[in-house]
């Protein structure tokens, strides 16, 4: 495997390029081009996304700065603040353990309520709630939920984005051609062009909005978290109406849709909790796709709120292939051979399972250290010059970008140990939090998010209502 | 005119009355009670209500020098008003869902003459305008009572004869039932009654509650009230009499009440906070110091220090004592705080009632999510299933290559709050719905509900719009919705469209509509349990027990309000558990709880396992499902038979796999049955490769014993302690897994938890990770099948020799009868169990088990039980900001 680190170039009015020479193509719709346009030359959008990766890197790790794992952030050092020391302890459910606890606690700061749902909001829903309490502009994703990813026992290992109540805030795309249909897809309607027929059709929708918006209404008959998840669906086929009556021009000169996906989803993914093969080049070719993809609708203005994950908390995959950065070879990766052990033995999950500070943990490092490289490679999307803004900066620099992970050391033995030290960094929210700095916060993860949420002026606070929040000011600009 | 002579032998009749009923022994019925009035109270301006049913409907009085008050009697002197403060929501809920009443009074008028009629109880809004109400009209009892056959001002009313209302206290109930029939009852004995017929959908849901006077205030009654009551059910005369004999001073005693909410504390407070912090040391397994806080006996019995509960006083309690010095919980663990320190000084000077016997931890888990009530979305199978039942389309193959798939959320993946929709189902329900409306015979299908093809007449197309509505959204349409969906049609007909045309565009616009694509239910109301609407219990037992919408002959039981009487629920249940979509929902549950659809995707190490051949998986799967219909629907056995019934269905090549000799040809071939009473290693679910396999390649102790524990046994353990090695420690040759399980058990560390877990995956051991038998593992160990288990909430262990002991343990187990009964009612509820639904699971597992424990008689449990019969309600404060 030799992918280059250098970003790949992303001409955002005609082709996507991605990795190994795919080329993506792109039926764009011209309003969709046009509101880019108009993004540029307004004010600048209120932007919030949690990037997660999984397994984590130990808190010792993380002292060794850019000299360690995380020399693949070295070049977007002046645009990001890593924060070391933020407690997650408070996170901890009883009964399961950090991979899934401390990933739900990442962005939200509450332990899990159920298997498919957080005790809480995460960071970008609330920050969208506050900004468009009535909803992202007509036919913008509310929220994109994107990710490579393959163990899938519980949704929160993978999805990093929580409405209000703590439910996910939208269905992830784990497929690159999904994601991008899920952006940049026209939708199918019946009735083809027939005016009369799409004028029936409109009827119809019209019927069906009207209920909707009933039973989102004063006299509906619902309960508030019912009401939520009908105003949900109010709002997506506000979204479907929006795609399929108002954006009609398609860009007949765009190629057609991104390849099929080459590794396993659904089900193969994650056969019984085994974890599936895979090699270096597979699992970079696909979410490099996804991370292209994902940033590319940032760029264009299609979506301000949500998240992307690569590799889900307590990923079990194992990975095989020469692993190259900046042209030395890290590592050779051959978990199973190295492990000596098939199944979930035979993971890379178990180098984490054998963590210990007095070792060298190589295959570790790796596979951090990779993971580092997967993160910068999706950030610095976002950082070239199609990136920049009407105020000079680029987008990663303009948006609140936290980056996370769910545990700060990979052995199940001391809970406390696990959720603390969980790796943090964002970006500077146009000037709002400091950048450029490695921070002993030393703080709890909830104090941290409430910080950054009071740093871009929203009012909603997470964790507990009675809680007396500390604000970390060492991390506000 | 009476005579003052009269007036007071009537009054001497009225204490022989009471005293009468004094002496009897039965209590009053409470069955179906929705509000009663015992006027306790001696001061203040409200009068409680004591139902315990529900928010308390209590009444204010308006003019409180109009009024005396006396213990268990209020003596209006002149024109008063007694009312609620808003509308009578949970009573007119509740009457509605059953079409029956029966108002009951203890009254004593102050004189004959009164008329009006005078309201003594009334459910109205002005002099013309009510839901019914119980008035004086001179020397007689009328109810007015509204209803389909009625004016709004429930006119023509029932009346007792005439001279039947005397001076003396006399105990007054009017009833009505479902089909009409209403009777007066004076003093236990029936006296008149007539034929008012007609259904409640023109009750009034806003009308407030009030007694002796009209809301406009010009219908004063005067006189002693001692008891009113109404039930949303027509007390039989038998029930009559006993509320009679019971008499008006027989209300709940106070020492009742205070009792209940003692009861309640523990249950709310002090058991889920005993569960969190205090069981995992003080258990009936663990008992550290002998003090177990699990079972009411032990708890009181005490541990090595002594009686830790001094019932009344905290002061004298070891307990406390040790909790308020902060030596309990130890250091080590999450201390108490103080707000939950003083919680159980309460509860303890307030007497420790302790209501359950067994304080279960497990029980509290899921009460994160208390508060919040989700509307069910239809999952993917269940849209198919309601296509094709409401329109008779088959989507199957449309809907599961279009719609997003529904994931799993705490083992289910109906799991209610993670339905959730995105962009992509809003286009499938477009897109489905276009391609059903194609499918469908539109003149054929119209023509079940309008004989009339006109599209111009509003008013039949109005009337057709209400029918098709009320089939395909599962219950009447209001005003607005007809209005909504007609619109429809007037854009075809406005497009010189055909009537064809508008009805399938109607079609496809209620297909796509919250009422189609969800369940929607009422969750309005006070915060207590409301009766669920008549369409909406169709709907749910349709849903519970076929995944399917109401068929028409459900649909006319909630049109009568028949619904409403637990028998008919259990009539209806029995009828629709002959069909077959029955046991196509069944399977679906077994398939969720055991998580059968991963089977499909096992990659077993090709080198570990070279005989393992694809399709195994898929058919582990099939026989699982094979399996449960035989043991449940064709041989109706209890469902613990499931882990041992002594026979199984596989194909050849699985057969081949488990080493039973392959019956029938090529691998091919479908399942056979195979007897297994010769096969000593084989026979129960445990056994199957379905379940065999959640251990992984290698089979470990620890994902079986915990499958076992938390699937099986419904327990639940704590997180490793901290400073533990926690990587696994493979078998290698002279060590096996058992001895490596072993050895983990005995390290102090681990074995707390570990011996309540992995000593349940002892007997499997002789299967590897692929559900293939050996006696001797790869490096040649040994292996073996003897273990132990402990049931959740057990103080030891049961020692068993043989697997096949084991399951033989597991399907005689109480344990595991009620793990199967919280699972399948989550599976109907579509939501996790809370602590708050506790007590009637217990209830609906012991109905379940006293009708044999079969499939048919847990799913009638479930359906009859308040949890399917009631509605969860939020008060409009809860709203969200």
């Amino acid at each position: 495997m030799t992918t280059s680190n250098r970003a790949l170039g992303i001409n955002r009015r005609t082709l996507l390029k991605g990795v190994g020479g795919v080329t993506i193509g792109l039926p764009l719709l011209e309003e969709m081009l046009d509101s880019t346009a108009a993004a540029a030359e307004t004010e600048l959008p209120t932007r919030a996304f949690n990037v997660f990766f999984g397994l984590g890197v130990p808190s010792p790790l993380q002292k060794e700065g850019y000299d360690g794992v995380l020399e693949p952030l070295k070049p977007l050092r002046d645009k990001l603040l890593i924060m070391r020391n933020v407690d997650q302890v408070r996170c901890d459910e009883k009964g399961s353990n950090a991979h899934y606890d401390g990933a739900i606690g990442a962005f939200t700061a509450e332990p899990p309520d159920g298997e498919a749902k957080a005790g809480g909001p995460s960071i970008d829903q609330v920050i969208r709630r506050a900004y468009y309490p009535q909803g992202l502009p007509a036919g913008m994703v509310p929220t994109l939920i994107g990710g490579t990813f393959f163990r899938r026992s519980r949704v929160g290992r993978y999805v990093h984005s929580y409405n209000l109540d703590g439910t996910v805030a939208a269905t992830i795309q784990e497929k690159p051609r999904d994601l991008f249909d899920r952006v940049f897809g026209s939708v199918a309607v019946a009735g083809g062009k027939d005016s009369r027929q799409q004028r029936f059709k409109r009827s119809v929708l019209d019927s069906v909005v009207g209920e909707y918006r009933f039973f989102t209404g004063s006299n509906s008959p619902l309960g508030s978290a019912s009401k939520a998840r009908v105003a949900d669906h109010l709002d997506r086929i506000r979204e479907f109406e929006q795609r399929a009556y108002a954006m009609r021009h398609k860009n007949r000169k765009g190629p057609e849709l991104p390849p099929r996906s080459n590794v396993p989803h659904g089900g193969p993914a994650d056969p019984g909790g085994q974890g599936i093969d895979i090699t270096l080049e597979e699992l970079t070719t696909e979410w490099r796709l996804v991370a292209d993809l994902y940033a590319l609708a940032i760029q264009m203005d299609r979506v301000r709120f949500g998240s992307l994950t690569f590799l889900a908390a307590g990923e079990r995959i194992r990975l095989t292939g020469d692993y190259r950065h900046n042209g030395r070879l890290i590592w050779k990766f051959d978990d199973p051979g190295q492990l000596r052990a098939s199944g979930d033995k035979g993971c890379s999950h178990e180098w984490w399972h054998q963590f210990n500070e007095r070792r060298k943990n190589e295959q570790l490092r790796s596979h951090a250290h990779l993971k580092m490289r997967e993160m910068a490679y999706f950030l610095q999307r976002l950082d070239g010059d199609d990136a920049r803004e009407a105020n000079g900066k680029t987008i990663l620099e303009n948006s609140l970008i936290t980056i996370s992970t769910e545990s700060g050391d990979g052995r199940h033995n001391d809970v406390k140990r696990e959720l603390s030290g969980v790796f943090h960094a964002i970006t500077g929210a146009a000037g709002r939090f400091k950048t450029g700095e490695i921070l002993d916060v030393g703080a709890e993860g909830v104090d941290v998010y409430n910080t950054m949420l009071e740093g871009m002026g929203v009012k909603r606070r997470l964790g507990p209502g009675k809680r007396k929040s500390t604000s970390i000011d060492s991390i506000r600009a | 005119m009476f005579s003052q002579r009269v007036w007071l032998l009537a009054g001497l009749s009225a204490v022989l009355v009471v005293s009468v009923a004094a002496r009897a022994a039965e209590p009053r019925v409470t069955r179906s009670l929705q509000v009663l009035y015992t006027f306790d109270d001696v001061q203040g301006d409200v009068v409680r209500d004591r139902s315990g049913v529900g928010r308390p409907l209590n009444l204010r009085i308006e003019k409180a020098a109009s009024v005396q008050r006396r213990a268990g009697s209020l003596v209006v002197r002149s024109s008063a008003k007694i009312a609620s403060a808003g509308p009578a929501a949970k009573l007119i809920t509740a009457v509605k869902q059953t079409s029956s009443i029966s108002i009951e009074a203890w009254i004593r008028p102050a004189s004959d003459r009164q008329e009006g009629p005078a309201r003594i109880v009334t459910l109205s809004d002005g002099p013309n305008a009510r839901n019914f109400t119980l008035g004086q009209d001179g020397k007689r009892y009328d109810v007015r009572f509204r209803t389909s056959a009625t004016s709004s001002n429930g006119i023509p009313s029932t009346a007792s004869p005439n001279n039947s209302l005397g001076a003396a206290l006399t105990h007054v109930v009017y009833t009505r039932d479902r089909n009409g029939n209403a009777k007066f009852f004076l003093n236990g004995k029936q006296r008149g009654g007539r034929q008012v017929g007609g259904d409640l959908r023109r009750w009034n849901g806003n009308f407030k509650l009030a007694l002796a006077n009209e809301f406009s205030g010009d219908r004063p009654w005067l006189g002693e009230f001692h008891l009113v009551a109404v039930y949303n059910r027509s007390l039989t005369p038998a029930e009559v009499v006993r509320n009679f004999k019971a008499g008006a001073g027989a209300s709940r005693p106070p020492a009742q009440i205070a009792q209940d909410q003692r009861e309640r504390f523990f249950e709310t407070r002090v058991a889920p906070l005993f569960a969190r912090k205090c069981l995992d040391c003080h258990d009936s397994a663990t008992k550290k110091g002998g003090l177990d806080l699990a079972r009411k006996v032990n708890a009181f019995a005490g541990g090595e220090s002594g009686k830790a509960i001094a019932a009344g006083d905290a002061g004298k309690s070891h307990l406390w004592e040790l909790v308020s010095a902060a030596k309990m919980p130890p250091k080590d663990s999450e201390p108490l705080t103080s707000e939950e320190r003083l919680l159980i000084k309460k509860w303890i000077d307030d007497g420790a009632a302790w209501s359950r016997e067994l304080i279960d931890p497990v029980v509290y888990t899921n009460d994160n999510d208390r508060g919040q009530l989700w509307l069910q979305r239809l999952t993917v199978v269940e849209y198919i299933e309601t296509v094709r039942s409401a329109v008779g389309v088959d989507i199957a193959k449309e809907a599961r290559e279009i719609l997003p798939r529904d994931l799993r959320a705490d083992g289910f993946s109906n799991t209610a709050y993670n339905l959730n929709v995105d962009l992509k189902h809003v286009e499938a329900y477009s897109q489905l719905a276009a391609i059903i409306v194609e499918r469908m015979d539109m003149s054929e299908f119209a023509s079940r509900f309008s004989k009339s093809r006109s599209l111009s007449t509003d008013a039949t197309m109005r009337k057709f719009v209400a029918a098709m509505g009320k089939w395909l959204l599962r219950g009447p349409l209001d005003e607005r919705e007809t209005t909504n969906y007609s619109g429809i049609a007037t854009t075809v007909a406005s497009a010189g469209g055909d009537y064809d045309e508008a009805v399938g565009l109607i079609v496809e616009a209620m297909l796509q509509s919250p009422r189609f694509i969800y369940r929607v239910e009422n969750q309005r109301g006070d915060g207590t349990p409301w009766p669920a609407d008549p369409h909406e219990l169709a709907s749910r037992l349709s849903y519970i027990v076929w995944g399917a919408p109401p068929d028409a002959e459900l649909l006319r039981a909630a049109d009568s309000g028949a619904l409403g009487e637990k028998q008919v629920v259990a009539a209806q249940v029995a009828r629709m558990l002959q069909d077959p979509r029955a046991i196509d929902r069944s399977c679906e549950f077994v398939s969720e709880w055991l998580n059968l659809n991963r089977l499909e995707n096992l990659q077993p190490n090709a080198e570990r396992f070279p005989s393992w051949r694809p399709g195994l998986g898929g058919d582990m799967r099939d026989e699982t499902i094979a399996f449960f219909k035989e043991v449940v629907w064709k041989q109706n056995r209890p469902l613990a038979d499931l882990f041992d019934a002594q026979f199984t269905f596989a194909t050849p090549r699985l057969a081949k796999h488990y080493g039973l000799k392959p019956q029938g040809g090529g691998p091919s071939e479908g399942l056979k049955r195979y007897d297994l009473s010769n096969v000593p290693a084989r026979g129960g679910l445990l056994t199957q490769g379905s379940v065999l396999t959640v251990g992984g390649d290698d089979a470990s102790m620890i994902s079986r014993g915990l499958f076992v524990l938390n699937d099986v046994l419904r327990g639940a353990v704590k997180d490793p302690p901290p400073g533990l090695d926690t990587a696994a420690v493979p078998a290698k040759p002279g060590v096996s897994a058992r001895a490596v399980s072993e050895k983990r058990i005995s390290a102090v560390a681990c074995g707390g938890c570990h011996i309540r877990f992995e000593p349940l995956a002892f007997g499997l051991e002789k299967f590897d990770g692929v559900g293939a038998f050996r006696e001797q593992d790869e490096h040649g160990n040994q292996l073996r099948e003897d273990g132990e288990i402990l049931f959740p909430g057990a103080a030891k262990a049961v020692k068993y020799q043989k697997s096949s002991e084991l399951m033989t343990l597991l399907a005689d187990s109480g344990r595991v009868s009620e793990t199967i009964t919280w699972k399948v009612t989550q599976f109907a509820l579509g939501r996790p169990l809370v602590s708050a639904d506790a007590r009637t699971v217990e209830q609906i597992d012991k109905e379940a088990r006293q009708g044999g424990g079969t499939y048919a008689s847990l799913i009638t449990a479930i359906v009859t039980s308040d949890l399917v019969r009631m509605t969860r309600t939020q008060p409009a404060e809860a709203e969200s900001p």
